[in-house]
């Protein structure tokens, strides 16, 4: 409760500071629109060629945008700000200023994951909402109550594997705190925003052992779409925890190292 | 013009990225990503069939090309000269006895050599794991060269005079972003221009953004006959020429407008 009660604090403090630069609210908005607009249009075009590709369809794809945009709106709105902080060369571990995050009375590891949020986020969080909807409107069977569940987790699933990969991420800052982590993970996550089943076997392979940001987003719209193994279920499932337990030990790991910054 | 002091700064500048090659490496590398999902997403999606007229090698021929020449026509100057601007620190280049192009220019330059260091032994590399089907001819190769050159310079001050907004509105980058996603569905990235829908694709062959990137690529992969590689040359010349004149205009009104914001 009380880990609860700091979240709501540190998001309302996120939104008054974000509130103070109006015009930032424009610009965001329309990066926002573009971002929905270049995805929504790159699945289109595909798709004006071509009717299937391994198994997707223009339907089952849209799912997947809107997963993709889901998850990444939840991603910007406090896991993104707030681990980013800690890496490159005015961040928190390189400058010394991480002595302060690590004094507070409260488990660094959630202090590090939950204290700056995106608020503006939310507006990426209902477009991405608006895209899975109109998939499901479009698809050919009707939506049944397995179908939701098994969304939900295997969403749940892909939001915890990309918070384990970005904390991993956040842990490896502590061993060379000026590398460029994020630039390289946004590449390859970007990879997440077209099915699996699109890219050729060996990336197919990396994407789901090697960096799993695959699983991220193809699992779940399969599970929307209706054609999810339960062991795909279940693999997901254990991905997420074995993946949350070993980027948390590697992020205490690298705590260890940190020494703060001479003045 | 004090040229001799010019290509003294260019080979400063081209010294002192070399030094930090991993930094532009990894920089290198996120902006291949995009171009090498589509890659992979429409190659997979030929397979043995062709789309709007290619086959998978032509797919793969023409984003391989699109990789290096996306990168050779990116100006990632046009972000930091706003940033001179906002911050005061365009001071420094005013008072040298050399036009403040010499330094945008020195940084092309800089950045075109260590970025074709990462990015040509990797396009060798996906050209032998994915066997692109690429036939040269003579008129390809002579005509591709000046469509390089103009797709350049068009992307180079197109985005000039957007960034030199930067002295009356202190967030004018906000203008970059609208045109990178421009440039990611309007100039072949997304797919070949040919293959749009029709309506996009008009709009893609009159607005500039084509002769940016696709352009050059189109032609080399032999993708145009005569009079579109004609009317292709006519429309960047002309696009090139109104680029040109506004950077001039609006570096001449805004520069008196300047007044050293905290230098």
């Amino acid at each position: 409760m009380r880990y609860l009660r700091l979240i709501v604090h540190f998001a309302r403090a996120s939104f008054q500071e974000e509130a103070t630069y109006q015009a930032n609210f424009y610009i965001g908005l329309l990066h926002s629109l573009l971002n929905l607009a270049t995805g929504v249009l790159g699945v289109m075009v595909l798709f004006g060629q071509i009717e299937t590709v391994n198994g997707w369809n223009l339907t089952a794809t849209l799912a997947l945008l809107g997963v993709y945009l889901v998850v990444s709106a939840l991603r910007s709105l406090f896991l993104g700000p707030s681990l980013e902080a800690l890496a490159g060369m005015d961040g928190e571990v390189w400058t010394g200023q991480f002595d302060f995050t690590l004094l507070r009375p409260v488990d660094t590891q959630f202090l590090a994951s939950f204290r700056k949020w995106h608020p503006f986020a939310l507006f990426d969080l209902v477009l991405g909402l608006g895209v899975l909807g109109v998939a499901v409107t479009q698809l050919s069977q009707t939506l049944t109550a397995t179908h939701l569940v098994a969304f939900l987790v295997t969403l749940m699933a892909g939001v915890t594997i990309l918070y384990a990969i970005l904390l991993a991420f956040a842990g490896l800052v502590f061993w060379s705190p000026g590398i460029l982590f994020t630039w390289v993970f946004d590449g390859i996550f970007q990879m997440a925003r077209y099915p699996l089943g699109l890219y050729p076997g060996w990336l197919r392979l990396v994407l789901t052992w090697v960096v799993p940001v695959g699983v991220i987003t193809t699992v779940p719209a399969q599970a929307l779409t209706g054609v999810v193994s339960v062991e795909a279920l279940a693999g997901s499932a254990g991905l997420a925890a074995a993946l949350l337990i070993g980027a948390s030990a590697l992020f205490r790991f690298g705590l260890r190292r940190y020494a703060s910054a001479s003045s | 013009m004090n040229h001799r002091g010019g290509l003294a700064l260019i080979k400063a500048t081209w010294a002192s990225w070399l030094q930090h090659r991993g930094f532009f490496f990894i920089l290198a590398f996120g902006w291949m990503i995009p171009p090498l999902i589509y890659l992979l997403v429409w190659s997979t999606a030929a397979g043995g069939k062709t789309l709007g007229g290619l086959n998978r090698g032509e797919f793969v021929a023409y984003y391989l090309v699109l990789i290096l020449v996306n990168q050779l026509t990116y100006s990632q100057t046009n972000w930091t000269v706003g940033d001179l601007i906002r911050y005061g620190q365009m001071n420094r280049l005013l008072v040298r006895p050399l036009s403040p192009l010499y330094d945008a220019l020195s940084s092309e330059v800089a950045g075109k050599v260590v970025y074709m260091m990462f990015d040509v032994p990797i396009v060798v590399a996906l050209a032998l794991i994915l066997r692109p089907e690429l036939h040269v001819t003579p008129r390809n190769a002579l005509t591709f060269i000046p469509s390089l050159g103009l797709a350049w310079m068009l992307r180079f001050f197109w985005g000039y005079w957007i960034a030199l907004l930067a002295f009356w509105a202190t967030r004018a980058d906000a203008l970059l972003a609208v045109q990178d996603a421009l440039i990611f569905l309007l100039a072949g990235q997304v797919a070949p221009v040919a293959l749009l829908p029709a309506g996009l694709r008009s709009v893609a062959i009159v607005l500039p953004f084509r002769y940016m990137v696709g352009f050059p690529v189109e032609v080399l992969t032999g993708q145009l006959d005569t009079s579109g590689l004609w009317t292709g040359f006519a429309l960047q010349a002309g696009w090139l020429v109104i680029a040109l004149t506004l950077s001039v205009i609006v570096w001449r009104v805004g520069v008196k407008r300047y007044s050293a914001v905290g230098g």
